[in-house]
């Protein structure tokens, strides 16, 4: 196992070279600079301003930079915020961003395990098709209606909720349960079928035979079975959720990284795109390899590491 | 198996109850200080902002909250007055200027840096040659200067071309401590109000050294001499700041208000539910498409701005360099109705470049009074032009690229615009693109499209802001136009500016030429703001250059 | 209940025949996969009704631009911002379909009375005076497109990248999931602009984009759950009797991943149709006047307070289409599954 993990390190290593390599130039065939939005410039100003920034080398040169830079671990300065370094905005922005989308999927998981197996076990009756009905409802209606819909009432007419701004727990629930809408959708969505797949298997009709409920034979022996494509899909949906969300952060006045990834793209903010794409694929890549893990964790007979045959 | 499983799960539940408590510990005295709200004197206010602040020095700053905050904390030689007027604020008296009208001396009064230092002659002279100096990187600094203050022109000149240059030369000389002398370029009508932009303000020369490169990085590392002072500003990607009363302004005892809480609310429906659920005294600009649901509120309160807009056509164009069709397509679309049911927020139709309620001629009327309407909507004149058009380039259909606005409400606008032009003007296909705003930029300033929606806001109040946007070397002319006589009628206006009854009447004949005679650019119309503020807040003055808002004269009442 | 009635005559009881060859004879008609599943399928009433709206609302988005008498970009600004209004349900009360609206004072009017207008609009006006039942009906046309380009580039692509890589394994494996990692880590946004650089903004570029990046995830889950089941005696069986790799993988491994299969379909769909939303929400999407379900959902909501109808209806047909799709999924699902075989 640890020589795996090794050698899946290295990988890693190489995955998010090419990564960054890729995004940089393909960033690059994007015209206009990050002072495009300066519509006040005039030519030579802006001749000024490449060079003051070193804008105006080759591709090839502001690559190599940037790559030497990236060893010496200098993410660059952000354009759009006056200097900042991009290293101190990522470490700002991405704590709220970590809290609700831990939070979501966390507590997103959970609901959707339950609305899931029981769907499962009661299938094809009232029960199940509601359970289908609320997930799929949380993912038809877009998060942003969901949102907005929620501060209105129960924020500002209801005044249960805060409305806005991020200021302690209380100020994550509604955000938390826009965000979870997707989670929960998704985990009730593969529980409800993959747990029907292994309510029919042989293991769970000797386990009822021997006289076990069906509630305790679906969370004993059937969630184990069932966790393979539940986990495959929600690593990486962990990770997007955790860098944030545009829409979620911007009603909710959220100081998180998802909207700053928005923004820095379409006003071409390079050091902030290659900052944020950076830290995405290395929490990406991280939860793919634990999601590999973890598939033989659960299922003893998955092998992964190849050759061993 | 089974305790295993049980147990890292209770682990995991301990882990996240200890993480979220973790973060969301810390912040809870924050919210008391609601309760404050009860006592209803409190001369605290809280705003909200669609942006954060990118950056508050001074010569750098390019942004409307950038501004807003830094004409709140800061002040230069003039400030502009609740009409709008440039009145004298660190100037002693009327300053002295020379036969030739392009040197004034300035005499400055006594006033002092938080940090209790003097303003001296060598603070403005720092902060200037700062602006111009191509080390600094700023946008307003050239854009400001250059053509106006002597000097500045030849140091961007000169950096663009690798040569050396002295700061020096830049037209600003401290002749002592408390006297200061600055040359123009030439003789410059508005030059009071270019005084009272940000950009020329004064930057503590101690200071900024001192803090180097973090200097304005955060609330700490700045220091004012305005009306405010920072109490706390986490730097440009901070999300809430704070101003709070600054004892030692100079006029420090007709300010009342004690302390204003920024916070940073990018959505606009959010913008309204904060300040429905009591969370702010005062929103941001309304989206047009939110003003409706508050027409004949009280609360909202609508500003007629002097920013104008209008379609841009290339002359690149072959089709669009013809006069013709130029005029068919700036008259085809019903603005009228544009202004009052796309928009619908308060703004009007524009059949000018220079704004309505904007300057004034020196006989005391609006600049506007004049040309009156220069391009009217009439369908039957587009089409009669448009065919005309049509037959002198020999075409008997066109298909025009048009790139759409940056607005809030853009997408609706240019929809109706686009589908009036193609209902009004047979055979005229006109493909609606919308790219990313950096794009959209870059495509102007290439002159990469055939229609472009764009606008222009006004740095200082003189129609010249506008009427320099057309010469043929205009950096932001961005649509080739060039015209012999309209460069020679501004041209004229320089040279006539010590004579303000001909300065005027000149820019208006060449505000005539461009738009009746060349149909140089299709005005659409000429934008109203609206912001939600709170009953109890009295006192909001909207500023029609520069900084949006001053909140200086705020009160807040019972 | 007589004691007379539990009477039989022995003349009912006839011996049966015994002959050893009919032993083997099958009793039900010989079904293939396929008929088995359709047979299957009949039973599941949700899914029946779902499969009848489905076709409802394909017709109505084909046949809805016909019979409202209006264009997609016919404006009128006489007209604006009407609410719905329908001939018959009109007048119940209770239905939203009367034409008036509540003024925020709380006073009901009659829009249409106050504009002078006698035409019936079915779902309202927008702001530019546009019929919005043909725009939703538009709309759908172009959300649905998206629907099913989406689902068919992830079974083309994903499923087959999926299975190849958890069936085979090893060197090769890795290889592939260190691309999906690579396409994953490229923030999506940048090819959509690259894109309609290229290609212009619009329906193509959204589709390329799609192309791209939108397979992974369900590359991804077939791996696994191929992982999982390679390891089932049934394959192994099936190796055994020398069956090719292609065999064992169409005829055995995916009848078993139809169920994970046609519910991450069930999310990569309005994935799409959002994705293609949110494009046009930072001013990336199709090019107006063309209007998706998701953007039309985008517009309302702005305006919500005010004209809720704009936003509802939308709203409305986009859940419906979603619930119907995986009523008909959990369908299919149950109707493939060859453990539940009656």
């Amino acid at each position: 196992m640890a020589r795996y993990i090794i050698k899946r390190f290295i990988y890693m290593l190489i995955t998010l070279f090419v990564i960054a390599s890729l995004t940089f130039f393909l960033m690059k065939l994007i015209p206009g600079t990050p002072f495009s939005t300066a519509g006040k410039l005039s030519p030579e100003q802006l001749q000024i301003m490449k060079e003051n920034y070193g804008l105006d080398q080759p591709v090839a040169v502001q690559y190599a930079q940037y790559i030497v830079g990236l060893l010496k671990g200098d993410l660059g300065i952000s354009f759009q915020f006056n200097n900042v370094p991009v290293t101190q905005l990522l470490l700002e922005r991405i704590q709220p961003s970590l809290v609700l989308g831990f939070q979501a999927i966390f507590f997103g998981t959970i609901i959707g395990i339950v609305l899931g197996v029981i769907s499962a076990l009661k299938q094809n009756t009232w029960i199940d098709y509601s359970s289908t009905f609320i997930a799929v409802l949380g993912k038809s209606i877009p998060n942003f209606v969901f949102a907005g819909v929620m501060q209105y009432y129960i924020g500002v007419k209801l005044g249960w909720l805060p409305v806005l701004f991020w200021k302690g727990w209380d100020y994550t629930i509604m955000p938390t349960i826009a965000l979870a809408m997707f989670p929960i959708a998704i985990t009730a969505r593969f529980m409800r079928t993959e747990m029907i797949d292994v309510l029919g298997s042989d293991y769970i009709t000797l386990a009822k035979a021997k006289g076990a409920s069906s509630f305790e034979v679906a969370f004993k022996h059937g969630l184990r079975n069932a966790l393979i494509p539940v986990i495959t899909v929600l690593g990486p949906l962990t990770v997007s959720l955790m860098t944030g969300s545009l829409v979620i952060e911007q009603i909710f006045a959220i100081p998180g990284i998802g909207e700053q990834f928005v923004k820095a793209i379409t006003v071409n903010d390079y050091s902030v795109i290659m900052g944020t794409t950076l830290l995405f694929s290395f929490m990406f890549v991280v939860i793919i390899l634990i999601v590999d893990i973890l598939y033989g964790v659960i299922d003893p007979r998955i092998r992964l590491s190849g050759g061993k045959k | 198996m089974k305790k295993s499983k049980y147990s890292l799960l209770l682990t995991l539940v301990l882990v996240l109850s200890v993480f979220l408590a973790a973060c969301s510990g810390g912040n809870n005295t924050d919210k008391k200080s609601d309760g404050a709200k009860t006592s209803n004197a409190a001369q605290e206010i809280k705003i909200l902002s669609k942006s954060e602040i990118p950056t508050l020095d001074s010569v750098k700053t390019t942004d409307e909250i950038g501004f807003n905050v830094l004409n709140s904390i800061n002040e230069g030689l003039y400030t502009q007055d609740k009409d709008g007027s440039s009145v004298p604020a660190l100037v002693d008296g009327e300053p002295e200027v020379s036969e030739d009208g392009k040197t004034v001396t300035f005499k400055l009064i006594d006033a002092k840096w938080s940090n209790g230092d003097p303003v001296t002659a060598q603070d403005f002279v720092f902060a200037w040659q700062r602006a111009i100096d191509p080390a600094t990187a700023s946008e307003y600094g050239p854009y400001m200067m250059n053509g106006k203050i002597a000097g500045a022109q030849e140091i961007t000149d000169a950096a663009v071309a690798k040569k050396d240059f002295d700061l020096n030369t830049l037209g600003i000389k401290a002749i002592d401590e408390k006297t200061l002398e600055v040359k123009f370029e030439k003789v410059l009508p508005y030059w009071k109000d270019l005084m009272a932009f940000p950009t020329f303000y004064p930057q503590n020369e101690k200071f900024v050294k001192e803090k180097g490169n973090a200097y304005a990085s955060n609330a700490e590392n700045l220091i004012s001499n305005g009306a405010f002072k920072l109490a706390a500003w986490k730097g440009p990607t901070a999300m809430e700041w704070t101003l709070e009363k600054n004892d030692t302004y100079r006029d420090a005892d007709a300010i009342t208000l004690k302390k204003i809480t920024f916070n940073v609310v990018k959505d606009n429906n959010a913008q309204v539910n904060a300040f429905e659920g009591g969370e702010a005294d005062i929103t941001d600009i309304l989206s047009s498409d939110l003003v409706p649901q508050y027409q004949g509120d009280e609360r909202m309160v609508s500003a007629l701005q002097p920013s104008v807009y209008w379609i841009k056509m290339n002359y690149k164009n072959k089709a669009l360099a013809n006069v013709n069709i130029r005029e068919a397509l700036a008259k085809a679309f019903n603005k009228e109705d544009l202004a009052a049911s796309i928009l619908n927020n308060g703004s009007i139709a524009a059949n000018y470049f220079v704004p309505d309620k904007f300057v004034t001629t020196p006989d005391g009327k609006d600049f506007r009074e004049k040309n009156g309407d220069l391009i009217v909507f009439n369908a039957d004149e587009a089409k009669a032009a448009w065919e005309k058009g049509l037959a002198e380039l020999g075409l008997d259909k066109l298909e025009l690229s048009y790139l759409g606005g940056d607005t809030d409400s853009a997408k609706k606008q240019d929809e109706y615009i686009v589908n009036q032009l193609e209902t009004n003007l047979p055979g005229l296909k006109v493909n609606l693109e919308s790219v990313p705003f950096a794009i959209r930029l870059d495509r102007a300033k290439a002159g990469n499209y055939d229609l472009l929606h764009s606008g222009w806001g006004p740095d200082y109040p003189d129609a010249m802001t506008f009427a320099d946007l057309w010469l043929t070397d205009s950096p932001n002319n961005e649509m080739s136009y060039s015209s012999a006589k309209y460069d020679g009628l501004i041209k004229k206006a320089e040279e006539a500016a010590a004579n303000p009854e001909e300065y005027v009447a000149t820019l208006q004949e060449a505000e005539r030429v461009f738009l009746a005679e060349d149909y140089g650019v299709a005005p659409t119309y000429q934008r109203a703001d609206n912001i939600l503020i709170s009953p109890k807040v009295k006192g909001l003055v909207a500023l029609p250059f520069g900084p949006n808002y001053s909140y200086k004269w705020i009160t807040v009442e019972e | 209940m007589a004691k007379e009635d539990m009477k039989i005559s022995k003349d009912k009881f006839a011996p049966a025949i015994l002959d050893a060859s009919l032993g083997e004879a099958i009793g039900k008609p010989s079904l293939n996969f396929w008929q088995d599943s359709w047979l299957r399928i009949r039973k599941n009433k949700a899914a029946l009704v779902s499969i009848i709206v489905m076709l409802l609302v394909i017709i109505l988005a084909f046949v809805g631009p016909l019979i409202s008498g209006h264009g997609t970009n016919e404006q009128d600004l006489k007209r604006t911002n009407l609410p719905a209004k329908i001939p018959v349900l009109e007048s119940v009360s209770w239905l939203p379909f009367d034409g008036t609206m509540v003024r925020n004072d709380g006073t009901v009017v009659d829009v249409y009375e106050q504009k002078n207008i006698d035409e019936y609009f079915w779902f309202g006006t927008d702001s530019l005076g546009r019929d919005l039942f043909t725009r939703v009906a538009k709309g759908i046309q172009i959300s649905l497109y998206i629907a099913f380009l989406a689902a068919l580039l992830d079974m083309l692509i994903g499923v087959t990248y999926g299975a190849i890589a958890g069936y085979f394994g090893g060197r090769l494996d890795s290889m592939m999931q260190r691309v999906i990692e690579v396409i994953s880590g490229i923030p999506n946004l940048v090819v959509v602009i690259l894109m309609i650089l290229v290609f212009k903004p619009g329906i193509m570029s959204i589709t390329i984009a799609l192309a791209i990046t939108g397979w992974t995830t369900m590359a991804r889950v077939v791996r696994a759950q191929v992982l999982k089941l390679k390891e089932q005696e049934y394959v192994l069986a099936s190796r055994t009797l020398g069956n090719s790799h292609s065999k064992i993988i169409f005829k055995h491994l995916l009848p078993n991943l139809a169920g994970v299969i046609i519910i991450n379909t069930m999310f990569t769909i309005p994935n799409a149709i959002f994705f293609e939303a949110f494009l046009s929400f930072i001013g990336l999407g199709l090019s107006s006047p063309l209007a998706s379900l998701g953007t039309l959902i985008d517009d309302g909501f702005k305006t919500l307070r005010l004209y809720p109808h704009l936003m509802i209806f939308p709203a409305v047909f986009i859940s419906i289409i979603m619930v119907c799709f995986n009523m008909i999924a959990d369908g299919i699902r149950d109707a493939l599954d060859p453990k539940m075989r009656d």
